[in-house]
């Protein structure tokens, strides 16, 4: 044990020694020992000046050692603002948007460099943003497409992990909302500038929002961050699949993967809606006024009795769990434990979703094979629940019977008294 | 019959008991317009008479650990013959045991029962009322649900506001600093050994007062006393008192039919406090004035404000018999008469504001 102690605190000399040895890294931007930029910025009056310097300290380059002028060149141990902040010394004021995304990626896009700071991040944000619909604009000479600035801030950066990141899950889509929900600076693009409106009608945004669930798709989850673009009508269904796996592996087995690509019409969208897409309801399915199969589909095709099958079998396993679930919690509310039954009928319900996984085949038999094990899933709950009131009318009884028996105690004691004390 | 009179015979013989026969039949209980009265502590007996034997009954099946007590009520409620009956029984049992008790203690209050010579009686009886909330607070956790764990939470921290001894009362309580396996065990232990023990005890002293003193009458209803007829304990008393007892056991049938204790969901030490909680309907009127008072009053925390005086409180109650000197014509002070009404309707009026949620 000692001796296993002395060799733990050798080795952690050993590696300290080593560590202090060690020179620093050639190309690393070393924190400047006086740095004048944020001392002068921080006692200006003037706050769109001041601001920066305000906002360093929570900026993830400063407190990785890469000061103002890692950003903006210059000298920051002078003190004379003249020879500090020298053009001829690289010293660069405010960006141009079109320097921006170069400035950033003359960092972010070097592997090498950024295994120092983070290793995980990848670099090829760059690339990716010069594919982007913004990129693309910027090269063209728009001014008023999104920067990196424009999402991740100038100032104050904090990396995406980090809550009060504007890019942060929870922040994301208010972020792309300053521009997306301009309807004036969208309409330039031929954008509609509802979508961010549009998106907060969605379930992702409620699972995002209300269940705090990180993982819910956002703007950039199905657009890409940095490549940021509309997915192609044929990429829709590989959008919608990251995540959605099965109902994809379905709907790339139904007919209508290669009907959908005949007729230019986007997979999953052409049911679902692109960005306020709803919780899927049984009424969907059907080819009368409001129903999906309708847009393709006639009363009397094919297609059309396929629905009608599948809407049947759902309606029957709605109905049986409904039901069932209001017989369960009646017996519950009567102080019955009905565990197994709940069990049973959560049996029920995911036979239920993976029939509505199984309508993406828009295969009937596949679909019944589903609702019929949730409706056996449902009979036997219901079978708990008939034995549950069964034995809640047995207790009754009993109780019954058990009174009686003590009123007729009480009654002859009651009697007994009366006659003694006559 | 023989063989009864024989028995008794060789009994009597050995251990003389004469002197307790003679003392049984000449035992009576006064009659007058307030006799009523008299019923209330044979009613509480008789529930704690359930309670012990309905718990005896849970003791075979229950297991007093975290991670088993609640699957082992669940199990007694659902697979043990006649357990959702057993366990049902066993909690409206320890309800209407407290209800009683209140009835019998405000009863006796009212009376003026608690003066002297009875001053011992009075306060062994307000040591059992005691004992018995402490049944009821300790058997809460037992079932290790949700609402029981936080009850047991927040009731326990209360005692961390004791001065000096706070810190100590609450590790002493939960058996380490926070609600766990540990707490339930020892729970168990207070709730199983302990109180049991003492109320055995103190349940003995207090019903030999009674049989040594006698009945009490107020000195207002000494005449009519005199005059009536007062009834024999044995049987007539006994029968009179069964009739009581019968009536209780139906309650208890037709609440535990009716109404069975619910069960809830497990307890979960890292899920987040279900809103509304609330300690059992006894301690209601405690909880609900804590909950009033502001966060200080005076510079000194609102809730150790509020604790101290309920302590203080509790003390007069406790030394009613002492610090009642009586009225000089005879009877109990005409102040601790009215202070009795106020205690009640502040009690009464408290619990019902808070099922009624008055104080949400």
């Amino acid at each position: 044990m000692t001796r296993q102690l002395a060799n733990a605190t050798l080795a952690i000399l050993l590696a300290a020694g080593a560590r202090a040895a060690a020179p620093p890294a050639a190309a690393a931007p070393v924190r400047a020992v006086k740095d004048a930029c944020l001392t002068c910025h921080a006692k200006l009056s003037d706050e769109r000046l001041r601001k920066p310097a305000e906002l360093a300290s929570a900026d993830i380059h400063q407190t990785q050692g890469i000061s103002c002028a890692g950003c903006h060149g210059g000298n920051p141990a002078a003190d004379d603002p003249t020879v500090a902040m020298d053009p001829r010394k690289g010293f660069v004021g405010k960006f141009t948007p079109q320097a921006i995304p170069e400035m950033c990626g003359s960092c972010h896009s070097n592997a090498a460099y950024m295994l120092r700071y983070a290793p995980n991040i990848p670099t090829d944000q760059l690339s990716q943003y010069r594919t982007s619909k913004h990129g693309l604009a910027l090269a063209k000479g728009a001014t008023d497409v999104a920067v990196c600035s424009s999402c991740h801030g100038a100032h104050g950066v904090r990396p995406p992990s980090d809550a009060r990141s504007p890019v942060y899950p929870t922040r994301i889509v208010d972020t792309c909302a300053r521009c997306h929900a301009d309807v004036a600076l969208m309409s330039r693009y031929g954008i509609k500038g509802n979508e961010v409106a549009e998106y907060k009608k969605s379930v992702h945004y409620a699972a995002l929002v209300e269940k705090n669930d990180l993982s819910a798709p956002t703007c950039k989850s199905c657009h890409g961050a940095h490549g940021a673009t509309p997915p192609g009508v044929s990429s829709v269904a590989n959008v919608c699949g990251t995540c959605h796996v099965s109902q994809l592996e379905r709907f790339d087995q139904s007919p209508h993967k290669d009907a959908f690509a005949a007729l230019e019409q986007p997979a999953c969208e052409a049911c679902h809606s692109n960005h306020a897409i709803g919780h899927p309801q049984d009424s969907w399915i059907g080819v009368a006024d409001k129903q999906v199969c309708g847009a393709c589909h006639s009363a009397g095709d094919a297609g059309a009795v396929a629905a009608g099958a599948i809407s049947g079998a759902l309606a029957k396993a709605t109905a049986a769990e409904t039901a069932a679930r209001a017989r369960v919690g009646k017996v519950k509310r009567a102080g019955m434990l009905m565990d197994a039954a709940d069990v049973k009928l959560e049996d029920a319900h995911q036979a239920y979703i993976m029939a509505t996984v199984e309508i993406h085949t828009v295969a009937v038999a596949r679909v019944e094979k589903q609702t019929e094990v949730a409706l056996a899933a449902t009979a036997a709950a219901d079978k708990d629940a008939a034995a549950a009131e069964a034995e809640i009318r047995y207790r009754r009884t009993g109780l019954f019977v058990s009174l009686i028996v003590i009123a007729v105690a009480m009654v002859t004691l009651a009697l007994k008294v009366r006659s003694m004390e006559r | 019959m023989r063989a009864l009179d024989k028995l008794w015979h060789a009994l009597d013989e050995r251990l003389e008991l004469d002197p307790i026969v003679e003392f049984v039949a000449h035992k009576v209980v006064p009659r007058h317009r307030h006799s009523w009265a008299y019923y209330f502590g044979g009613l509480t007996m008789f529930f704690l008479f359930v309670q012990i034997a309905t718990g005896i009954l849970l003791l075979l099946y229950y297991r007093p650990t975290a991670e088993a007590a609640f699957e082992s009520v669940q199990f007694i409620v659902t697979r043990v013959p006649f357990g959702w009956l057993v366990r049902s029984v066993h909690s409206w049992s320890a309800n209407l045991m407290i209800l009683s008790a209140f009835a019998h203690m405000f009863s006796v209050y009212f009376m003026g029962s608690y003066a002297k010579p009875r001053e011992l009686t009075w306060w062994s009886g307000f040591a059992l009322l005691g004992l018995a909330m402490g049944f009821g607070f300790s058997g809460y956790l037992l079932p290790w649900n949700t609402l029981s764990y936080f009850a047991t939470q927040v009731g326990t921290d209360m005692v961390s506001k004791v001065p000096f001894a706070g810190a100590w009362l609450l590790k002493f309580l939960r058996g380490g600093s926070e609600v766990t396996g540990a707490t339930l065990t020892r729970f168990f232990g207070f709730h199983v050994a302990v109180l049991p023990m003492l109320t055995a005890v103190l349940l003995a002293g207090h019903l030999a007062f009674i049989q040594r003193q006698g009945m009490h009458v107020p000195s207002s209803l000494e005449e009519e006393a005199k005059r009536r007829k007062p009834i024999r304990f044995v049987p007539n008393f006994m029968l009179r008192e069964g009739v009581v007892w019968l009536l209780g056991l139906a309650a208890l049938a037709a609440l535990a039919a009716f109404f069975p204790w619910e069960l809830g969901t497990k307890a979960d030490p890292f899920a987040s406090a279900p809103a509304g909680i609330k300690p059992e309907w006894y301690f209601l009127f405690m909880f609900e004035t804590l909950k009033l008072l502001p966060a200080h009053l005076f510079g000194i925390e609102g809730e150790l404000l509020g604790l101290g005086a309920f302590a203080a409180g509790g003390l007069v109650w406790f030394l009613v018999p002492v610090l009642d000197r009586g009225r000089p014509g005879g009877g109990r002070g005409r102040a601790f008469f009215v202070l009795g009404w106020l205690v009640l309707a502040y009690i009464v009026g408290f619990t019902f504001a808070s099922f009624a949620g008055v104080f949400k």
